[in-house]
């Protein structure tokens, strides 16, 4: 079992006085628009990502030469999770930042590291994932969108599906087969950096039952795609995009995104005194602090190098059942109907948990593949 | 302490505890487990409250029936009472709302009181307890003073739990608290859920073990994806109970030499008892499920780590105990700051000021 314990998590000087920096910065920055919208991530602000851009916080850990900061990823962490406790808007540039960034840095070609990151690092470029599709949910090696040769690139054709932000990204990190599925049914993958303005792309929004159209159908109809679109090496697709999904996996994202709530519920808690409230309140926040230390140690072990996997589906797992069940105490500590269009910012506040909590154990992996990745960890097979 | 003589202190109290003498006490004590925490220069090993967890840890692995953390603390507190060469201290509370009374008459002091639920209370030779109220005192008596009397009782895995009457007692030290016994309370179920987070694994072994051997419909009932899910849980909370406690040794080492002046205020510190008492009844549930029925049997030996769970999450302050505590310290601050700037504060923890 010693595979399963997490290494102390490492508390870095530079990270703390970033942090402090961060709270000076959104305490200044005036970008509290919406507070009742109902978005996760708290919102698409190009302005708001432009201008953490030019604070060097994005692409932290680029080296200087690409734009970025040439951080450690302890120190990138204590920046993203003061923006996601104060639920800053930072979707446009959430996934270039945490996942295709580093995608590009470990596998990209130097000319696409040199075109991409400087632009990802000033918070103007965006990316969205391509990887589900319409019969490819869990089951992602099961993908059929199809690049096939053609003189000088390739010819993309297929379906994405869910794909959050397409309609308003830049670019789109593609997994698809790029030879026929085998007996080796991981083989035959690849990725590209598709460019979204790409002739044969159509992205259509769908709308969520929050009310809200942040994921997307993405269409490639005889997308052409030049040979330099190929990231890594071609039919490694499955290894990179295991990597990748480390990133998505681990980071303070999947414990911090309801925090929101619980800060309302302090405040009506300090003016309508509850013993039921108060002990529920201090249950949850044991979570969030024991949480909290767990995807530190998970930062700090992708840090050193050490393959994080099997701890970041853990924790992924335990950390989005935790924000689901946040409306669900609350719920038995205080009396309050949901309404996304209540002045009263706690009721607000609910309904926008209550509409996103299930989508909490199902984006980034779902529970039961994630338990399935805990359950081969520890031997059962 | 050096990461040579921390593993050293890891296989001495991995072999003993694996071996399992039936002195096993005697044995823990040759090696001064048991001092672990007093100073070298007083005849203990002098490890830090991180390190004593971890040793607790394994001891609860192993479901050992001995009154470590108890003497542990206990041998801490009477150094600090100026007591030396104790055979088995243990540490106690008065009930709620009945604190024990302490009464002096010309030079000598007298204590009246109950002490409840006191662990190994019977079998111990020392109690060391710290009074409610404005001037704390530390108090240390003796097993055989007379006025002592001891009404046995147990929990749930048989370990003692004995309530205690003081009347008259003439305790053998009594000196200025440096803190309140809320501290102790607090130091405590760290200490217990370091227990409880051993036990947890080894729970998780045993199941993860019985799971891949047992055959039902022609395989291993762990290649059944329902089981293979209930077991995925079980060593989440393994690792969350691990985790949360870790964090709350180390509160520890740093309410030790920082200026903080109570240990129960420590998000950390309550945060371990919450997550690993939470953790501690899934996870007894779980492996209780997949072993069937055999896991219910007496002869079987899962039970002497679910019910030393199901007993020591309720012990020195349940869940909701430390819930309570929690909640009422985020709502008694006054300052506007949000929640998360109030549980992730700026100041590092590696420049803490004066030493204690």
């Amino acid at each position: 079992m010693s595979n399963l314990s997490f290494p102390r998590p490492r508390q870095s000087e530079v990270g703390e006085r970033l942090r402090t920096e961060v709270r000076e910065f959104l305490d200044d920055f005036d970008w509290r628009g919406d507070p009742h919208a109902a978005s996760a991530f708290g919102g698409f602000d190009p302005e708001f990502s432009e201008a953490l851009g030019a604070r060097g916080w994005i692409g932290m850990g680029f080296p200087k030469s690409y734009g970025g900061g040439g951080y450690g990823l302890v120190e990138r962490y204590a920046v993203l999770e003061e923006l996601l406790a104060a639920r800053a808007p930072i979707s446009a540039h959430s996934v270039a930042d945490r996942q295709s960034g580093q995608l590009l840095l470990r596998f990209g070609s130097e000319r696409q590291r040199e075109e991409i990151l400087p632009g990802i690092a000033a918070g103007k470029s965006y990316f969205c994932i391509g990887m589900s599709e319409p019969d490819s949910g869990s089951d992602l090696a099961s993908v059929r969108t199809r690049a096939t040769k053609v003189d000088g690139g390739w010819l993309v054709n297929g379906a994405k599906i869910w794909t959050t932000n397409a309609h308003r990204s830049h670019y789109m990190i593609l997994l698809c087969r790029t030879s026929p599925s085998s007996q080796e049914r991981h083989a035959g993958l690849s990725q590209f950096l598709v460019d979204m303005k790409t002739p044969g792309i159509v992205c259509r929004p769908i709308v969520n039952i929050a009310g809200v159209e942040d994921f997307n159908e993405v269409h490639l109809q005889d997308a052409f795609l030049p040979d330099e679109a190929l990231i890594g090496v071609e039919g490694d697709g499955w290894k990179q995009v295991t990597s990748e999904l480390a990133f998505e996996r681990s980071g303070p994202e999947r414990f911090l995104s309801h925090l929101s709530v619980l800060e309302e519920f302090v405040r009506v808690l300090k003016s309508q005194p509850s013993a039921v409230g108060t002990r529920a309140l201090g249950r949850l926040v044991a979570h969030l602090v024991t949480l909290r230390r767990m995807s530190r140690s998970v930062a700090t072990m992708i840090a050193d190098g050490q393959d994080a996997a099997l701890h970041a589906a853990l924790v992924k797992d335990l950390g989005t059942c935790f924000e689901q069940e946040i409306p669900e105490i609350l719920r038995l500590a205080l009396q309050a109907e949901p309404d996304p269009h209540a002045a009263d910012s706690y009721r607000a506040a609910l309904a926008y948990v209550v509409l996103n909590a299930p989508s909490c154990t199902i984006r980034g992996g779902t529970k039961e593949v994630l338990r399935s990745i805990v359950a081969k960890g520890l031997g059962l097979r | 302490m050096d990461d040579e003589t921390r593993e050293m202190l890891h296989q001495t109290a991995e072999s003993i505890f694996a071996d399992g003498p039936p002195d096993l006490w005697e044995v823990l004590r040759s090696v001064g487990i048991d001092k672990a925490l007093v100073p070298e220069s007083k005849g203990g090993v002098g490890v830090s409250w991180a390190i004593a967890c971890e040793l607790l840890g394994i001891a609860g692995k192993h479901a050992a029936a001995v009154p470590l953390a108890e003497a542990m603390i206990g041998h801490w507190l009477l150094d600090l009472a100026g007591i030396e060469d104790a055979e088995l201290p243990t540490i106690a509370f008065s009930a709620p709302l009945e604190p024990v009374r302490l009464s002096r008459s010309g030079d000598e002091w007298h204590v009246d009181g109950a002490l409840v639920r006191v662990p190994w209370g019977s079998a111990c030779t020392h109690v060391a307890f710290i009074s409610e109220g404005p001037a704390p005192q530390l108090i240390v008596v003796s097993r055989r003073a007379s006025g002592v009397s001891v009404t046995p009782g147990q929990n749930l895995a048989g370990e003692p739990r004995d309530d205690m009457t003081l009347e008259g007692v003439a305790p053998l030290a009594v000196v200025p608290a440096p803190f309140e016994s809320n501290s102790v309370l607090a130091i405590a179920a760290v200490m217990r859920s370091a227990q409880m987070a051993g036990a947890i694994e080894r729970a998780l072994d045993l199941t993860v073990d019985y799971a891949n051997m047992r055959v039902q419909f022609g395989r291993p009932i762990g290649k059944f994806q329902a089981v293979q899910q209930s077991i995925a849980v079980l060593a989440t909370q393994a690792a969350a109970a691990r985790a949360a406690t870790e964090a709350g040794s180390e509160a520890i080492d740093v309410w030790i030499v920082g200026e903080d002046e109570s240990l129960m205020r420590s998000v950390a510190v309550a945060s371990a008892k919450i997550r690993t008492g939470e953790s501690a009844g899934e996870a007894a549930a779980i492996s209780h499920q997949v072993f069937g029925a055999i896991g219910f049997t007496e002869e079987h030996e899962l039970h002497r780590f679910t019910k030393r769970l199901w007993s020591w999450r309720d012990e020195y302050g349940s869940e909701a105990f430390w819930a309570d505590v929690i909640g009422e310290s985020i709502l008694g601050n006054e300052s506007e700051k949000t929640l998360w700037r109030t549980l992730a504060p700026t100041r590092s923890s590696l420049d803490i000021g004066a030493t204690r």
